[in-house]
């Protein structure tokens, strides 16, 4: 990875856009092994997950509780190291880079939209949103403005003042994707971003997502229960036995997200 | 850089309790290192404050002289040879001793009587609260330093005292004329003094020169030591230098003054330490969300230090505001609380430094922050 990168996200994942790394698909996943060790006794999770994800596809992972979806995504994400099989991410493969180039990785090109939102208690829905940005070098500054019309694309322009806690779950959940697009990342990584809003907010703030993944062809991955929003996804996987199965696709062929 | 301590003071400064309650810790820190330290100064001050302020350039005394309170008989015809010196201007004998003072209600209090030659009044007390210092040359003179009121039965111009059996009457009062040892200092005239201390005419404890224009102290003393072989000589500075020293050597107070300054940081540290350590440990889950947000050690490392330097230099400044009140309030010349400003520089760094330090203490903690933590429900 050029080491330019962190200093202009924006540029990085704009030229990133025409040049060779992005010919090659943003996920693609070999033979992924994963266990925990617990209690001296090692848990296999994931055991020979195969996954190939192309530039702009927007893919659901599905699956009963304890199956491994989280860690799948933590190994996309770069949290995890996989411990066999070859996982590329953006180009990257992952078991060649060190750990500071695997942070550098989620950090610049990489955003995340969690279960429970976790933004910063003490800050302000703007300064939430620009942290991503602050942690990339963007001066404060610069941040600011640039969180400001993020937060415009997801309405909640009169509602940067305020702090999380004076926020609803779905205003939560909308700066969390906010958050999540600020250093306009080539691959979106979401745990469960619907199980803690209701119906009408779960659509809105997944009909978002599509949305502003979309336009700019930035690939999705999500990992949800939530067979309401299946119908957005272009394809479905259910990850079962430590393993990938295409999912429920009928449904969304059925659906059909363009109309969105 | 500048981006990441933006986020960690808004972070701060939003956990309104802990933040104050950290800072509290540091502003305790600041004012007892400042406070401890004034008055161990102050303290010191005491020491050589008859030397420092008496007016001669040189003190002259027996061999071996080392505390300026604590004077070893000399001749008091040394005096003829030191003004044969070149350099020097004026030279006068000076006496110092214990002695006792009956006091109205038949009690009694030791006192350090000093004399000086009634023609120049070199030594004599300086800095008066009631009556003249001059006063000193009439009838039975004597001047008592008024903050010693309590010690000396409340001592008033006219009152009359016994010391040594002898008359003798208040004059005048100084004002924060005292001593390191507790026994109040009197002042009066050389002949006076030697009724007072029963001491024959011809001794003295010390031979005051002042210098003439461009004189060099050192020099002269030199000249001095060579040709009285059983004088010491110092100019001021030096004399000033040694009583300070003596007694810090004497009492061991360095050690009794730096162990409780030492124990102000150490309690500011812990307080800094513990309560980012406590805010850290409330957000363990907010230093996983930066961790999956791609945020690394250093600049973890970097959050937690702006906060801690921020903490540090907010309450170094609040510290010193109330170092300046709490001087104004209670340093008296009986406790006197010197804050000179390269003490106020050094106690600010030295809390600085120990924030930083005890902002290694959370750091630990989020070092091993897993950020899949976020990820697990
Ligand atoms: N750090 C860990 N140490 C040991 N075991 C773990 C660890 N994290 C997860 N596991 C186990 O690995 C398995 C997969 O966990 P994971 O969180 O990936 O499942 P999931 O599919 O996301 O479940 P859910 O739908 O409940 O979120 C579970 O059995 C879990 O108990
Ligand atoms: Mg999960």
């Amino acid at each position: 990875m050029s080491p330019l990168r962190h200093v202009h996200p924006r540029r990085a994942s704009e030229r990133g856009a025409e040049t060779a790394v992005s010919a090659a698909p943003p996920v693609v996943v070999e033979g992924l092994c994963k266990q925990y060790a617990r209690g001296g006794t090692a848990t296999p999770v994931l055991r020979g997950v195969d996954l190939r994800v192309e530039r702009g596809e927007c893919v659901f992972l599905t699956g009963p509780s304890g199956s491994g979806k989280s860690t799948l995504l933590a190994i996309l994400g770069c949290i995890l190291t996989p411990d066999a099989g070859v996982v590329r991410i953006l180009g990257e493969n992952l078991g060649l880079l060190d750990a500071h180039r695997r942070t550098l990785l989620r950090r610049q090109r990489i955003g995340f939209v969690f279960q429970r939102f976790q933004l910063l208690r003490g800050l302000t829905a703007l300064h939430n949103v620009a942290v991503p940005l602050q942690l990339c070098g963007v001066p404060p500054a610069t941040a600011l403005v640039r969180a400001m019309r993020l937060l415009e694309q997801v309405g909640l322009r009169e509602r940067a003042h305020a702090l999380p806690s004076q926020l609803s779950a779905g205003q939560c959940q909308r700066v969390a994707l906010a958050r999540a697009l600020a250093v306009e990342p080539e691959l979106i990584l979401a745990d469960e971003p619907t199980a803690n809003l209701d119906e009408y907010h779960g659509l809105e703030a997944m009909r978002l997502l599509r949305e502003l993944a979309a336009a700019r062809g930035r690939t999705l991955v999500v990992v949800t229960h939530d067979v309401r929003i299946l119908p957005f996804a272009d394809r479905v996987f259910r990850l079962e036995h430590g393993r990938l199965q295409p999912g429920e696709a009928r449904l969304v062929d059925a659906g059909g997200t363009r109309g969105v | 850089m500048l981006a990441l301590w933006s986020i960690a003071l808004r972070t701060l400064v939003a956990e309104r309790g802990k933040f104050i309650t950290a800072l509290v810790g540091v502003v305790f820190s600041v004012v007892l290192v400042n406070v401890q330290g004034g008055l161990f100064l102050g303290l010191l001050r005491k020491a050589s404050l008859l030397v420092d302020c008496g007016g001669a350039d040189i003190w002259v005394g027996h061999r071996g002289m080392f505390n300026v309170d604590l004077a070893a008989d000399i001749p008091r015809r040394w005096v003829y040879r030191v003004r044969s010196v070149p350099g020097v201007a004026v030279a006068q004998p000076y006496l110092l001793g214990h002695s006792t003072m009956t006091l109205p209600d038949g009690g009694f209090e030791s006192v350090l009587v000093i004399g000086c030659e009634r023609s120049t009044l070199l030594g004599n007390a300086w800095m008066m609260r009631e009556g003249r210092a001059a006063d000193v040359v009439r009838t039975d003179g004597i001047i008592v330093d008024a903050w010693e009121a309590v010690k000396l039965g409340d001592p008033q111009v006219g009152s009359l005292r016994e010391i040594g059996r002898r008359r003798a009457r208040v004059v005048g009062t100084s004002d924060g004329i005292l001593g390191f040892l507790i026994t109040p200092y009197v002042f009066t005239t050389l002949d006076r003094a030697s009724e007072f201390l029963h001491k024959p005419s011809d001794v003295c404890s010390y031979v005051l020169v002042q210098l003439e224009p461009g004189a060099d102290a050192h020099q002269v003393c030199h000249e001095i030591r060579r040709r009285l072989p059983k004088a010491d000589a110092w100019p001021r500075e030096v004399y000033g230098r040694m009583c300070v020293e003596y007694w810090i050597r004497r009492t061991g107070l360095g050690i009794s003054f730096g162990c409780s300054t030492l124990l102000g940081l150490l309690v500011g540290m812990v307080i800094v330490a513990q309560t980012l350590y406590a805010s850290v440990l409330d957000r363990i889950q907010e230093f996983g969300t930066l961790k999956a947000m791609g945020a690394d050690h250093g600049q973890l490392y970097r959050m937690l230090l702006a906060q801690a330097v921020f903490m540090a230099a907010l309450g170094s400044a609040v510290g010193v505001i109330l170092v300046a009140l709490i001087v104004g309030a209670f340093s008296t010349p009986v406790a006197p609380i010197v804050t000179p400003a390269w003490l106020v520089g050094a106690s600010t760094v030295l809390v600085v430094v120990v924030c930083v330090l005890s902002s290694l203490l959370p750091f630990w903690r989020v070092r091993r922050v897993d950020p899949l933590l976020v990820l697990q429900s």
